[in-house]
C-alpha cells in the first residue's frame, strides 16, 4: 500500500508551478509511485501533472524537434516523424519498459529521476538535448550535458517542472543509434546503454558524440572519445582508440546484474560497434547517392 | 509393476477415440479468457479482515524483544498473533500425508519462537478492518533481532564448527544407490570424465500471488477459500488448531500458476490461526515481495559426474556426488534429493553406477518443490555431461547419446524395469530434424545446436500408496458430472477429466461440467503435483466413466432388446451401430434409467502402484510408477563479443503415450520451454548472507514476449503409459531437458563450457576469455 | 488519512462514480468496486496483469492513482466483452488455447487490443514488444501470439458481423 498523502490536481500550467514549492510532481508514475510503496522515497503532497494543456505535443519543425514535458515514451514511438528526427531515442522506446509502463512514463520524468540506468538520457544526450524548466516566477532552459549533478542529484530546483525538451533533427549525413544491453531482451533494467551520434562530410566525422548509461553515477557523454574522432576519418584504428577511451571514461559499480570489470568492456564494445554502424551506414548512404 | 497394469497397457492400444486426443476448447477458457472466472483473490464477505504477516529482514538470529502492545492498541485491530499465542502449535512442512502415512519428524515453528533461521521467517500476525490499518499496526510492532552467525552454503554447513541449523549435523536427507561394480567399470573404461556443473535458487513467479480468504462457519468449520495445489494441507490445518481434521475445509478456485510453489501450506495456516481467534473472515493477499520471500525455491545443486567410457562410446561406469541447498527447513527436499539421485544416469544404461547425495541445511530460504523437483536439475548435469563426453572422444554428440540409450524393459539404476515405451531415441531424431539445417555464424556471432533428452517419472513416489477418487454421474437429461478434488492450476486439469468422461459416456465435452477442488464435497484426488493429477486422477475418472458406462449399456441392451456387447454410446446416443432402427438418447436413457432406480454415478478409487521404501544402503528397489520420455533440442545464437544469448528456435519432442488433449499438452510444452530458457540464461534468487536482494520482477527475471523463440511442439503417442488411455504425463517433463539443451548449444556455439546456471552475458564473456588463455 | 473524494468516470462505456482516498491505485479502487477482472500481480508495472485502457491506452492500473482517472474511460477486459459482439481477441484465445492460468489474461487482451488498433497486421516485433510488460509463466507466449494473429485477421476481414 502507499503510505497517505496529498494530492493536488491543478487544471493548468500556471496552478501546477503554484503547487510546486512543496510539492513532488507526479506524471507516469512509474517510478515515484514504485519508490514511495518500497519506502524508498516520501512525499507528503504529490502534484499531478495529467491536466496541463497541450502537455504532449510533439513538434517537429525548421530543422527542431520539441516535446511538451508529458510525452510519454509510448508517444515517441507512435509519432511517425521520431524515426527520423531522434532515431536513437525510437530505438530506446521500443526496449524501455512495457506497453503500458511506455504509456504512462514521460521523458521529462525519466530524465528527472536521474538514474544513470534512466534509458531515455543517452539517446537524448547523444542528441544534444535542452531542457526548459518553468518555474512560477522564471523560464529557463538547460542544456542535458549540464543538467546533472550527480547520482540522482540535478539542477531543477524543487519549484520548476521540465515543461518540454528539444534538439535539432539530426540531418541527412548525421547517423544516430542506441544499444541497450540488460540480461533480458524485454522490460529489463540496462546493463550498459550507449547512444552514438555521428556526422560524415566525405571522408571526415565532422561532429561525434557518445553518450553512456548505467556505468558512472549519472548518464555523462565521453568527450574524450567524441575528441579522437572528430575531424577524423574512422578508420579501424581510430574507432578502437574512442572506444578504449569511452571504457577509461566509465566509473561502474559492481551489482547484481553485471560486474564494473564486464561494463567498462560492453562500453568498449558497444560503442565500436555503434560507431562502425553509424560510419558505415552514412558510407552507405554516400555511395548511395 | 502388476499384471493388471500390463493387460490395461494391451486393452487401451488399440481404442478408437471421439473426444480424446481432440484439441477441444478447456472447459475453464470461456470463463478466464473474458475476464469472469474468480480466483481466489476475487472472494470477499461481508464483515471481513484484512490480515499481514510480519516477517524478519535477516536471515539468522535471535528474536530478543517483540513488542505488539502499540499494533493491538491500534483502533481497526482485530488481533495480533505472536508465538506466544500458539505455545504448542507447529507446522507441518512433509509430504501431503493423505494416505495415512507417518509424517516426518521435521514440523517446524509457525512464528519465531527465539531462533530465526531465514530471511522472511515470520514473526507475528495481523487482522485489521481494513488492508490499510493492517499495514499500519505493522509499523507499529516492535522488535529487536540480535544477529547470529549463520552458514549460507552447504559446504560451510558441514564443516565441524558450522553453526547448527538443523539438528544434529545440518544434513537432513541422504540417499545411496548402488548397482554393478563401479571400480571394474571404471577398470573397463578408456577414459574417464569428470566434471561438476551447479544450478541457482529459482523462483516459481507464478503470476497470481498466494492469498485466501477464511471463515468459521456455523458447525465450527474452518472454511478456507485459496489459491493451492494440495487442498488436502487441510488436515495439518487441523493439527495446527488443535481441532479434528474434519473441521477444516479447503475450497480452491482456478489458480493463477503453481510449478510447486503452491504445494507447500501457504497462507491457509495464517488464514486459519486468525479466522479462528477473530471469529471473522479473514482475508490475505501477499505481495508480490511476500511471495518472494514467503515460499520455497528450487534448490541449488550441485551435481559431479565420474564417468568411465570406452573409445568406441559405450559407459561404463558412473560415479555422481549430489548436494542440495535445502535452506533453513526441511519441507521436502529430501524427496526432491531422492529424484535427483534416481534421474541422475539419465535416460541411458549404465551397468555400474554409484550414487551419493545429500541435502544440507543453511540460513538461506528453505526450498522445496518445483516443477521437475529435482530431477531437472539432474538432467542439467547429465546431459552436460554427455556432451562433454561426446567432446573428449571426438565422438558425434547425438550418436553416442544413441549408443547408451535404454531401451524398453531395461532397468533403472535402482534396478526398476520400465516397461513402458523408451522413446529417447525417437524424440531427440524428430526434434533434430524439426530444427533443420543450423545456420551460418555471422562474425562475432556464433550459432551453436544443443540438445537434451530426459527420463523423467511421473506419479508420486510408490511407497507414498498414492490414491485419488473421482464421482461421475449423468443427470436425467444426459449432462453429466464430475466431481473431483483435483486442483487446477492452469494446466487444464479439470478438463481433461472432462474429455476422458465424454469420451466414455458418449457425450461431448460441453455436455460435462466439472466441479472440482473442495476438500469437504468433491472426493478426494490427492495433489496436484509430480506429474499425477491426469494420470491418477484421470484413471480414477476413467474407472467411474466406465463403471458407469457399462451399467448405461447394460441398461440400453435391455430398452434396445440388443446385447450389451452391441451397443455403443457417442455423441449424446446410445444406438446398435449395425442397425439404425436401435437406438435412443442418453437423454431419454438416462430419465428411463432414473424412474427405474438404475445408479446414474459411479465413485471410483485409483491406486497407483504401491511398493516398499527401497533398500538404504543399496537404493536398490523400484521408485515411480513409470517415467516420461522425450527431448528438447535448439540453436541459439551467441553474440561473443557481448555473451548474450539468443535462442533462434526451441523444439520439445515428447513421448506423452496419449494426448488427452493435445492443445493442452502443447501449450505444457511451450510453457516448459520458455520456464527451461529462464532458468538457463537470465533467472536467479539472489541471497547475500540468506537475504534475498531480488525480491521483484525488476530483479528477478522471467522470459518477455521479445525473449521468446520460434517454439515448436512434437508429440509423440506410443500408448504404453499407465495414464487413461494409455497417457503418460508432461506438466514437469516439458521443462526438465529445456535448460541443458539451451547450455549444450550454447556451449556447442562458443567451444567451451559455462559450468552454472544461469549462463548470463558475464559468463558467457569470462569463459571464452578463459578458453582463449 | 489521506482525504476521500468522489470521481466521475465512465467504465467500460457506463457512467460510475467511484468514491477514492487520494493515495489509492486504480487497481485496488476498480477491484474494491468489484472489477475483479483487473488482477494484481506486482503492484509496480513489471507484470501487466493489472493492464487496462485510459481513454483506449493501456496503462498499468497499479501505478495509475484512481483520482486521476477523473472524467476519463476506462475499459477493462470485460468491456472488450460486449455479449453481442465481443472483441475477436476472445474467440481467437479460445480457439488457440492461448489461455492457461488465465492470471496475465486479462492484461494481455487489453495491451493486444491497443496494438491491434494501431497496428492492424502485426509482426512478430510488434506482437513482442507491445506484449513485452505483460509476464506469463504458463503459455510460452506462443500461443498467444497466433491468437493474435487471427484476431488481426478478423478485424481486417470487418470483425464478428461478417
Amino acid at each position: 500500500m502507499l503510505r497517505d498523502f496529498e494530492l493536488d490536481m491543478p487544471a493548468d500550467l500556471q496552478e501546477t508551478l503554484a503547487c510546486l514549492p512543496g510539492g513532488t510532481p507526479l506524471a507516469g508514475g512509474t517510478n515515484l509511485l514504485v519508490d514511495l510503496r518500497a519506502r524508498r522515497e516520501s512525499a507528503e503532497r504529490l502534484v499531478w501533472l495529467g491536466n496541463i494543456d497541450a502537455f504532449r505535443d510533439i513538434k517537429i519543425e525548421d530543422g527542431q524537434a520539441a516535446i511538451g514535458g508529458g510525452t510519454t515514451v509510448g508517444d515517441i514511438l507512435r509519432h511517425p516523424g521520431m524515426e527520423r528526427a531522434a532515431p536513437a531515442l525510437v530505438d530506446c522506446a521500443r526496449v524501455f519498459g512495457g506497453q503500458m509502463v511506455r504509456n504512462q512514463a514521460t521523458l521529462a520524468g525519466n530524465v528527472c529521476s536521474g538514474s544513470p540506468a534512466a534509458d531515455s538520457v543517452p539517446p537524448l544526450l547523444s542528441l544534444d538535448a535542452e531542457l526548459c524548466l518553468a518555474s512560477a516566477t522564471q523560464v529557463r532552459t538547460i542544456a542535458l550535458d549540464d543538467f546533472y549533478t550527480g547520482f540522482k542529484k540535478n539542477r531543477r530546483s524543487p519549484d520548476e517542472l521540465v515543461t518540454g525538451i528539444s534538439w535539432p533533427v539530426p540531418g541527412p549525413n548525421t547517423a544516430n543509434r542506441f544499444y541497450k544491453l540488460a540480461r533480458r531482451k524485454g522490460d529489463a533494467i540496462t546493463v550498459v546503454g550507449v547512444a552514438v551520434t555521428v556526422t560524415r562530410d566525405g571522408n571526415t566525422c565532422t561532429d561525434a558524440r557518445i553518450a553512456l548509461g548505467a556505468v558512472a553515477p549519472t548518464v555523462f557523454r565521453a568527450k574524450e572519445a567524441e575528441a579522437l574522432i572528430i575531424g577524423e576519418t574512422l578508420t579501424e584504428e581510430r574507432v578502437d582508440e574512442a572506444a578504449q577511451k569511452a571504457k577509461e571514461l566509465s566509473d561502474p559499480i559492481d551489482d547484481l546484474r553485471a560486474s564494473a570489470d564486464y561494463r567498462r568492456d560492453m562500453v568498449q564494445v558497444l560503442t565500436r560497434r555503434l560507431l562502425n554502424q553509424a560510419w558505415q551506414s552514412l558510407g552507405e548512404k554516400e555511395a548511395g547517392r | 509393476m502388476t499384471d493388471q497394469e500390463t493387460s490395461y497397457r494391451q486393452a487401451e492400444a488399440n481404442v478408437v477415440l471421439r473426444q480424446v486426443g481432440k484439441p477441444l476448447e478447456r472447459t475453464d477458457a470461456v470463463g478466464k479468457a473474458t475476464g469472469r472466472t474468480r480466483y481466489a483473490g476475487d472472494y470477499t464477505m461481508p464483515g471481513m479482515l484484512h490480515a499481514k504477516v510480519l516477517r524478519s529482514d535477516i536471515a539468522s538470529g535471535r528474536l530478543k524483544r517483540l513488542d505488539v502492545s502499540k499494533a493491538r492498541a491500534l483502533p481497526g485491530v482485530a488481533c495480533v498473533l505472536t508465538a506466544e499465542d500458539l505455545p504448542d502449535r507447529l507446522a507441518a512442512t512433509d509430504m501431503p500425508g493423505q494416505t495415512g502415512q507417518k509424517r516426518a519428524a521435521t514440523d517446524r515453528q509457525i512464528l519465531v519462537r527465539e531462533i530465526i533461521r531465514h530471511h522472511g521467517e515470520p514473526l507475528a500476525l495481523i487482522a485489521a478492518e481494513t488492508p490499510a490499518l493492517a499495514d499500519k499496526a505493522l509499523d507499529l510492532i516492535e522488535y529487536e533481532i540480535e544477529p547470529l552467525p549463520g552458514v549460507y552454503d552447504t559446504a560451510s554447513a558441514l564443516e565441524p564448527d558450522a553453526p547448527i541449523v538443523t539438528e544434529p549435523d545440518n544434513v537432513v536427507g541422504k540417499y545411496k544407490i548402488r548397482k554393478g561394480d563401479t571400480e571394474k567399470g571404471f577398470a573397463a573404461a578408456d577414459r574417464i570424465i569428470e566434471n561438476t556443473f551447479y544450478t541457482q535458487f529459482i523462483e516459481h513467479a507464478f503470476l497470481e500471488p498466494e492469498v485466501g480468504l477464511a471463515w468459521v462457519d456455523e458447525n465450527g468449520v474452518v472454511n478456507i477459500r485459496m489459491s493451492t495445489q494440495v487442498i488436502e494441507h487441510f488436515r495439518f490445518i487441523a493439527d495446527a488448531l488443535g481441532v479434528p481434521h474434519n473441521k477444516v475445509r479447503i475450497l480452491g478456485a482456478m489458480v493463477g500458476g503453481g510449478f510447486g510453489g503452491k504445494e507447500d501450506i501457504t497462507v491457509e495456516l495464517y488464514l486459519a490461526l486468525l479466522a479462528q481467534t477473530t471469529r471473522r473472515p479473514v482475508r490475505l493477499a501477499y505481495t508480490r515481495e511476500d511471495s518472494f520471500v514467503g515460499h520455497g525455491k528450487r534448490h541449488p545443486f550441485s551435481v559431479s559426474h565420474k564417468t568411465g567410457v570406452t573409445e568406441d562410446g559405450k559407459i561404463t561406469a558412473l560415479e555422481v556426488t549430489i548436494s542440495a541447498d535445502s535452506g533453513a527447513y526441511v519441507f521436502l527436499s529430501p524427496y526432491v534429493l531422492l529424484y535427483c539421485a534416481v534421474a541422475a544416469p539419465g535416460p541411458y544404461r549404465i551397468d555400474n553406477v554409484k550414487i551419493d547425495a545429500a541435502a544440507v541445511a543453511t540460513n538461506n530460504m528453505y526450498t522445496s518443490a518445483f516443477r521437475g523437483f529435482g530431477a531437472a536439475q539432474a538432467c542439467v548435469a547429465y546431459e552436460a555431461q554427455m556432451d562433454e563426453i561426446a567432446k573428449a572422444l571426438d565422438l558425434d554428440r547425438f550418436e553416442f547419446r544413441r549408443r547408451n540409450f535404454m531401451r524398453t524393459g531395461d532397468k533403472t539404476a535402482t534396478g526398476q524395469t520400465v516397461e513402458s515405451a523408451i522413446w529417447a531415441d525417437e524424440c531427440m531424431t524428430k526434434a533434430l530434424d524439426a530444427l533443420g539445417d543450423k545456420p551460418a555464424d555471422t562474425g562475432t556471432v556464433k550459432i551453436g545446436r544443443g540438445v537434451a533428452t530426459y527420463q523423467q517419472s511421473y506419479g508420486r513416489i510408490t511407497w507414498f500408496h498414492d490414491t485419488s477418487e473421482a464421482w461421475v454421474g449423468i443427470e436425467v437429461d444426459g449432462t453429466v458430472i464430475v466431481r473431483s478434488g483435483v486442483t487446477d492450476i492452469g494446466a487444464g486439469q479439470a478438463s481433461a477429466l472432462g474429455q476422458i468422461a465424454a469420451e466414455l459416456l458418449g457425450v461431448g465435452l460441453d455436455d460435462v461440467v466439472i466441479y472440482n477442488s473442495d476438500s469437504a464435497v468433491t472426493p478426494l484426488a490427492g495433489t496436484t503435483t509430480a506429474t499425477r493429477a491426469l494420470y491418477m486422477t484421470g484413471r480414477a475418472v476413467h474407472t467411474a466413466s466406465t463403471n458407469l458406462r457399462e451399467r448405461l449399456v447394460a441398461f440400453a441392451a435391455q430398452e434396445l432388446d440388443a446385447r450389451p456387447d452391441e451397443i455403443d454410446l457417442a455423441n449424446g446416443q446410445a444406438f446398435v451401430p449395425d442397425d439404425p432402427s436401435k437406438s435412443m438418447s442418453l437423454k431419454d436413457l438416462a430419465s428411463r434409467g432414473a424412474s427405474e432406480g438404475l445408479e446414474r454415478s459411479e465413485l471410483a478409487m485409483f491406486r497407483a502402484p504401491f511398493t516398499d521404501p527401497i533398500d538404504q544402503e543399496t537404493g536398490q528397489g523400484p521408485v515411480f510408477p513409470d517415467f516420461t520420455y522425450g527431448c528438447h533440442a535448439v540453436d541459439v545464437a551467441v553474440d561473443t563479443e557481448t555473451g548474450e544469448v539468443t535462442v533462434l528456435k526451441s523444439v520439445g519432442a515428447h513421448d506423452i503415450g496419449q494426448a488427452i488433449n493435445p492443445q493442452a499438452v502443447e501449450g505444457q510444452i511451450e510453457g516448459g520451454a520458455l520456464m527451461g530458457q529462464g532458468y538457463a540464461l537470465s533467472e536467479e534468487l539472489i541471497y547475500e548472507e540468506g537475504k534475498l536482494v531480488s525480491p521483484s520482477f525488476s530483479e528477478y527475471l522471467i522470459p518477455t514476449s521479445m525473449d521468446m523463440p520460434d517454439i515448436q511442439c512434437i508429440i509423440l503417442e506410443s500408448r504404453s503409459g499407465l495414464g487413461p488411455f494409455g497417457a503418460k504425463g508432461i506438466g514437469e517433463p516439458s521443462l526438465t531437458p529445456v535448460a541443458p539443451a539451451i547450455a549444450n548449444a550454447v556451449a556447442d556455439a562458443i567451444g567451451t563450457r559455462v559450468f552454472d546456471l544461469p549462463i548470463t552475458p558475464e559468463k558467457v564473456v569470462q569463459a571464452i576469455r578463459e578458453a582463449q588463455r | 488519512m489521506s482525504s476521500e473524494k468522489a470521481i466521475a468516470v465512465q467504465i467500460n462505456g457506463i457512467g460510475r462514480e467511484l468514491s477514492a482516498p487520494a493515495n489509492e491505485t486504480l487497481l485496488d479502487c476498480l477491484r474494491r468496486h468489484g472489477f475483479f477482472e483487473v488482477k494484481s500481480g506486482c503492484e509496480k508495472g513489471d507484470c501487466g496483469a493489472c493492464a487496462v485502457q485510459i481513454d483506449g491506452e493501456p496503462v498499468d492500473s497499479c501505478l495509475t492513482l484512481a483520482w486521476t482517472v477523473e472524467g476519463r474511460s476506462v475499459t477493462t477486459l470485460e468491456g472488450l466483452n460486449d455479449t453481442d459482439n465481443p472483441h475477436p481477441l476472445i474467440a481467437a484465445f479460445l480457439e488457440h488455447g492461448a489461455v492457461q492460468c488465465g492470471y496475465c489474461t486479462p492484461g494481455i487482451m487489453i495491451a493486444a487490443e491497443a496494438l491491434l488498433r494501431e497496428t492492424p497486421e502485426p509482426s512478430d516485433d510488434d506482437i513482442a514488444i507491445a506484449l513485452s510488460g505483460n509476464l506469463c509463466r504458463c503459455t510460452g507466449y506462443t500461443k498467444i501470439f497466433a491468437a493474435i494473429k487471427q484476431a488481426g485477421e478478423v478485424l481486417r476481414a470487418g470483425g464478428n458481423d461478417d
